[in-house]
């Protein structure tokens, strides 16, 4: 089948990128290093132990992060696109990250004020305890919006998932102030979002649930295929259309909490990697835009982190204030000229 | 193969059905259109009909099966529809319609089989939808796009297809075409189908039973010949305005003063 081939070699090809792309951030950042010394520190043959340190305790799980992060996110976006049918619905305008965000502040101070015995649990099981929170902040957010979409309209959504993200935005930094006045703390720079405040250990708990929940995407992609028709029609297609939605929901949680929990509210990237991939498979059926738009989503993920760890004079750039001065343009440019989205506007 | 056994239709939250105690039954090959006026509950039988809403009492059966209990996949490969419905889908293509027609043959993947292309290809044909193909759905007219749903509904294969108002932002020449083309459907593949519509020049014209809805809950059956015959048509669409001719078979406007 011509289509597929031409969706598999794309998707090569976006492969190969990311691949290059990882290597090049692996070697370059603070300090350069001889490509040479980034591949030995990769396969071992690399003797000395800086450079070791610094390609495979500093910047892998970086980059790890930024590509289970950036993937999980485009496939999100894909189906947050697909069920609110909207070409700018997403985890993070809807809401949904910034709910997670709550729940994890939420969490965080909870446990800072019940004393030292549960900040201690915290720390120990921090990987699961904060996931949890972000899902439960994420999932009443999805529910939230769910039932909200089916009153108002696609742009109505739009604002007020924005509005609630930066109510509970703010909620987030009122309550992380008194938090760390009691004791408790999340990582560095996680309210702007970063990759690299993950620990090499947290990576499994990052992927673990990111995993499970591109299971579920693939699973849903039939009938959410059918959806894009409207309710009537998939119905008559033979969708459990309730089922359905909640599946969906479902999948977008798991897919995110994690990223929420460990990167923070990652702006933009499930907003577009969807229009790249379907500008990429030549199709609106989810099926094959998954693995594009989870592709296309890793790429712009480490893109925004190399920008962010280039050699700066000093460092001033945070991975949502990239991700925004890249983004904020192309989304921009999507909706004026994109023929996909023209009977939208 | 199409019976409704005292079937009442309408909302529960609406006072009383818009319809009640329908007993009619359809053939393989009918080709049957619906007439009524605006609310007076052609969409809402033709949707409890294809089984997208619960009746209010009694059972429509296609080929002995109850459509309201009948497996969602099963409904899938018996019923397709065509509705007055429209919602933007980002980035979904003419092909991509059609072709999710097959979705109820396909396994999880939704990946189509030779038999799936072959009904796609061959509903894309009799449509002449050829050059629409990678057209995005969204951006094409309301005529376009009609087409486009009926060409989904034929690759559907179903045993009885039901069509709201299709004609509606057709030009004269297509809904004509359109019309005979269902209805030469309807004999080919054993079909039946059933189309709601506001052309009531054509459906007494095409149609081989019309179901007249008069608006008050009344509903007659009966060949075009017969329903012109017995007045029907004029209880259900005459106003103070028009009234319908039966000798000369159209409405005519009544004007003010002109004796009756």
């Amino acid at each position: 089948m011509p289509a597929r081939a031409r969706i598999s070699a794309r998707a090569a090809v976006l492969v190969a990128a990311l691949l290059g792309l990882s290597l090049l951030t692996l070697t370059h950042g603070q300090i350069a290093l001889p490509f040479a010394d980034t591949l030995g520190a990769l396969t071992g043959t690399e003797t000395s132990d800086l450079t070791r340190q610094i390609v495979l305790e500093i910047r892998l799980p970086r980059v790890i992060a930024a590509i289970i992060a950036g993937a999980a996110l485009g496939m999100a976006g894909v189906l947050m696109q697909a069920l609110f049918r909207n070409p700018v619905a997403d985890v993070w305008s809807l809401g949904l990250l910034a709910g997670g965000q709550f729940g994890v502040a939420l969490t965080v101070t909870a446990a800072a004020f019940a004393g030292p015995a549960a900040v201690s649990f915290l720390t120990v099981f921090e990987g699961p305890s904060i996931t949890i929170a972000a899902a439960v902040g994420v999932a009443v957010a999805a529910f939230f919006m769910l039932a909200l979409g089916r009153r108002v309209g696609a742009i109505t959504l739009l604002v007020i998932g924005l509005m609630l993200g930066f109510t509970s935005q703010g909620l987030t930094s009122v309550l992380l102030h008194f938090a760390a006045r009691a004791g408790g703390r999340v990582y560095g720079g996680w309210q702007d979002a970063s990759f690299a405040a993950i620990a090499p250990a947290q990576l499994p708990w990052l992927l673990a649930p990111i995993l499970i929940g591109a299971a579920a995407a693939v699973a849903t992609a039939k009938p959410l295929s059918s959806l894009l028709l409207g309710e009537s029609y998939a119905r008559s297609l033979g969708v459990k259309v309730r089922t359905l939605r909640h599946a969906v929901l479902t999948a977008t949680v798991l897919l995110v909490a994690a990223v929420v929990a460990f990167c923070g509210p990652v702006s933009f990237v499930g907003l577009i990697a969807p229009h790249f991939a379907r500008a990429l498979a030549g199709t609106a059926r989810i099926l094959p835009l998954l693995p594009l738009a989870a592709l296309g989503g890793a790429l712009l993920a480490l893109a925004g982190d190399a920008v962010v760890h280039a050699r700066w004079e000093q460092h001033f750039l945070h991975l949502n204030t990239t991700l925004a001065i890249l983004g904020a343009p192309i989304v921009i440019l999507i909706l004026i000229f994109s023929p996909a989205v023209r009977q939208w506007r | 193969m199409l019976d409704l056994q005292s079937l009442s239709v309408g909302y529960r939250s609406a006072g009383g059905p818009l319809l009640s105690d329908i007993r009619i039954s359809a053939e393989p090959g009918d080709f049957i259109c619906i007439l009524g006026r605006n609310g007076s509950g052609k969409s809402t039988l033709m949707r409890t009909i294809a089984g997208l809403q619960p009746a209010l009492a009694g059972v429509a059966s296609l080929g002995g099966e109850n459509v309201a209990t009948m497996r969602a996949a099963t409904r899938a490969r018996r019923i397709a529809v065509v509705l007055t419905e429209r919602a933007f889908n980002p980035g979904l293509r003419v092909e991509d319609v059609i072709a999710l027609a097959r979705q109820p043959f396909t396994r999880w993947q939704g990946r189509l089989r030779e038999d799936d292309r072959a009904a796609i290809a061959d509903s894309i044909k009799v449509m002449g939808l050829e050059p629409f193909l990678r057209r995005y759905f969204s951006n094409l007219s309301d005529g376009e796009r009609q087409r486009v749903m009926i060409a989904r509904a034929l690759a559907q294969t179903p045993r009885l297809m039901v069509l709201d108002e299709i004609t509606a932002f057709l030009d004269l020449p297509s809904r004509v075409e359109i019309m005979a083309l269902l209805r030469s459907q309807a004999r080919a593949k054993g079909q039946v189908i059933l189309l709601s519509s506001h052309d009531l020049d054509f459906s007494l014209q095409l149609a081989d039973s019309v179901w007249l809805l008069d608006g008050a809950g009344g509903f007659s059956v009966g060949t075009p010949d017969a329903l012109r015959g017995s007045g029907a048509i004029g209880r259900a669409f005459d106003t103070d305005g028009i009234r319908y001719s039966p000798g000369r078979g159209r409405f005519e406007v009544r004007t003010p003063g002109s004796a009756q």
